[in-house]
């Protein structure tokens, strides 16, 4: 047994030989996906678990929790990888896409059940709440950088709706503003995000 | 219906960010269907969306991945909607480029289910106790606490991993050998491993005492040979070029010393030219933030 044969992750899919691999893209693993193709769900796993587990987790903020929606997530992406449409957006979104809206169905379902006081204490916007001490994330910096060039207003907007999953009534609700002012703000916040990311 | 439509159109921020009650997300996608300003919007807001669940990315728990992809086979897949004018088979040339990536990959459910990470430790310690050979001739080891130990344990997996060329690089520069054995003898030594969204995994051990950290990583997937990892010191005053670092076999790199640590630095990593560039021109594969 050599040095290396012990360890092994989630990033699984270190070739064995580094030197012939090339990164497959991500459309065409899912392309790949869409016809039954395993090997591509493995390589399509690997590259986007931490992606949505890290989305689902900040969303519903209860790890065990979090890990069984991710697995829905990716159970999901097997089931419709056929629909995924280029045309229509990156990879990238289409995945995201997929976890966020699960994450954010979860986490209204748990709220119903919750109290005002539960509901008021997680009404709270943290970007750096980073919850294991250090992860490695794609462009965290640049994002985290690009959230600070959006208005407070239009942060605490896009924020309390992308991490904490309210809708725009509830942030309307919970930042004492009229539902059209926040309705722009998630819009303009979203643009300007964009701009700054350099994503289209 | 003016009036009612242009409403709709205010809905595309919300939507995007999924902030709209299930109605709301019901009659939206109606009206995507009849509005193309509003489909090429809510793309837009959805990319940049996107980024703000991956600058969340956390690694799930290995064992999850062996769970999923049983689910997954397990399950039925939904056949393709067939559009009017199909278009020519997505998927074949992918299938070709996969071909050889289930050569090379490690993926199948028989030899993933034994990672053995005893023999990984033990062979690592030996890497270890060579390093620390070399850090002890600096500075006697110091009485370490139970976390300092366990970080230890895993800088030994991690270089034991690397040993051969982790030694042979050692040998290549005595500045660079005593530059390591501070950094990995320094008492506020922090050592963090994240994976390389490429592919791989790397680990740095970084020291603000020594104002350096020390780069390994092992599985990195190989570029060719006009581009090259590039390592990056970001501050608050901005980005510093840190080296480039070159995969060996088994997509081995470092380790690679990284000076000029300042506190509040983060590292990161980003494909560039071989040559190297002056200002990160890629998106980060890897970036470690230090402990506050
Ligand atoms: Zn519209």
């Amino acid at each position: 047994m050599t040095e290396e044969d012990g360890r092994k992750d989630c990033e699984g899919l270190a070739p064995a030989t580094a030197a012939t691999a090339a990164v497959p893209r991500l459309d065409d693993l899912i392309s790949a996906v869409a016809l039954g193709d395993e090997r591509a769900y493995e390589a399509l796993y690997d590259r986007s678990c931490g992606w949505v587990l890290g989305t689902v987790r900040r969303v519903l903020r209860d790890p065990a929790q979090a890990e069984e929606v991710m697995q829905e997530v990716l159970l999901e992406i097997w089931r419709s990888a056929s629909r995924f449409d280029p045309a229509q957006g990156s990879a990238v979104a289409w995945v995201m896409t997929i976890a966020h809206r699960r994450a954010v169905d979860r986490v209204r379902s748990e709220r119903s059940h919750a109290t005002r006081e539960q509901r008021a204490a997680t009404a709270v916007i943290d970007y750096d709440d980073v919850t294991e001490a250090v992860q490695a994330s794609l462009d965290r910096e640049r994002v985290r950088r690009c959230l600070g060039s959006l208005t407070e207003l239009q942060r605490e907007c896009v924020g309390l709706a992308y991490y904490s999953g309210y809708t725009y009534r509830e942030v309307a609700e919970l930042l004492s503003l009229p539902p059209g002012t926040v309705k722009t703000r998630m819009r303009d916040g979203l643009i300007r995000l964009r701009d700054c990311l350099g994503v289209a | 219906m003016s009036a009612s439509r242009h409403e709709l159109h205010t809905l595309a921020g919300p939507y995007a960010l999924d902030a709209v009650s299930d109605a709301d997300r019901a009659g939206f996608a109606t009206h995507l269907s009849e509005c193309e300003q509003c489909r090429e919007d809510v793309r837009e807001m959805r990319e940049a969306a996107a980024r703000l669940g991956l600058a969340a990315s956390v690694m799930p728990r290995p064992d999850l991945r062996e769970q999923t992809l049983r689910a997954a086979f397990a399950s039925a897949q939904l056949a393709p909607v067939v559009p009017a004018a199909a278009p020519s088979p997505p998927g074949l040339l992918a299938e070709k480029d996969l071909v050889s990536e289930a050569q090379n990959s490690p993926g199948s459910p028989a030899d993933t289910s034994a990672p053995e990470p005893g023999a990984a430790a033990a062979s690592g310690v030996t890497g270890w106790q060579r390093l620390r050979g070399r850090a002890g001739a600096m500075r006697p080891p110091a009485r370490i606490s139970l976390a300092a130990a366990a970080v230890l344990a895993a800088v030994a997996a991690v270089l034991g991993g690397v040993t051969s060329s982790a030694l042979r690089q050692l040998d290549r520069s005595k500045q660079q050998d005593h530059l390591i054995a501070a950094v990995l003898s320094a008492p506020d030594r922090v050592m963090v491993t994240a994976p390389v969204m490429t592919g791989g995994t790397a680990t740095l051990i970084m020291s603000h005492q020594a104002g350096a950290a020390v780069f390994t990583a092992h599985g990195l997937v190989a570029l060719p040979s006009t581009e090259g990892y590039e390592i990056w010191l970001m501050g608050p005053t901005g980005d510093r070029a840190a080296g480039m670092v070159t995969p060996q076999a088994g997509g081995m790199a470092g380790p690679e010393v990284v000076r000029g640590l300042r506190p509040g630095d983060m590292v990161g990593v980003t494909v560039e030219p071989a040559r190297g560039a002056s200002h990160p021109t890629s998106v980060l594969v890897v970036v470690f933030k230090p402990r506050p």
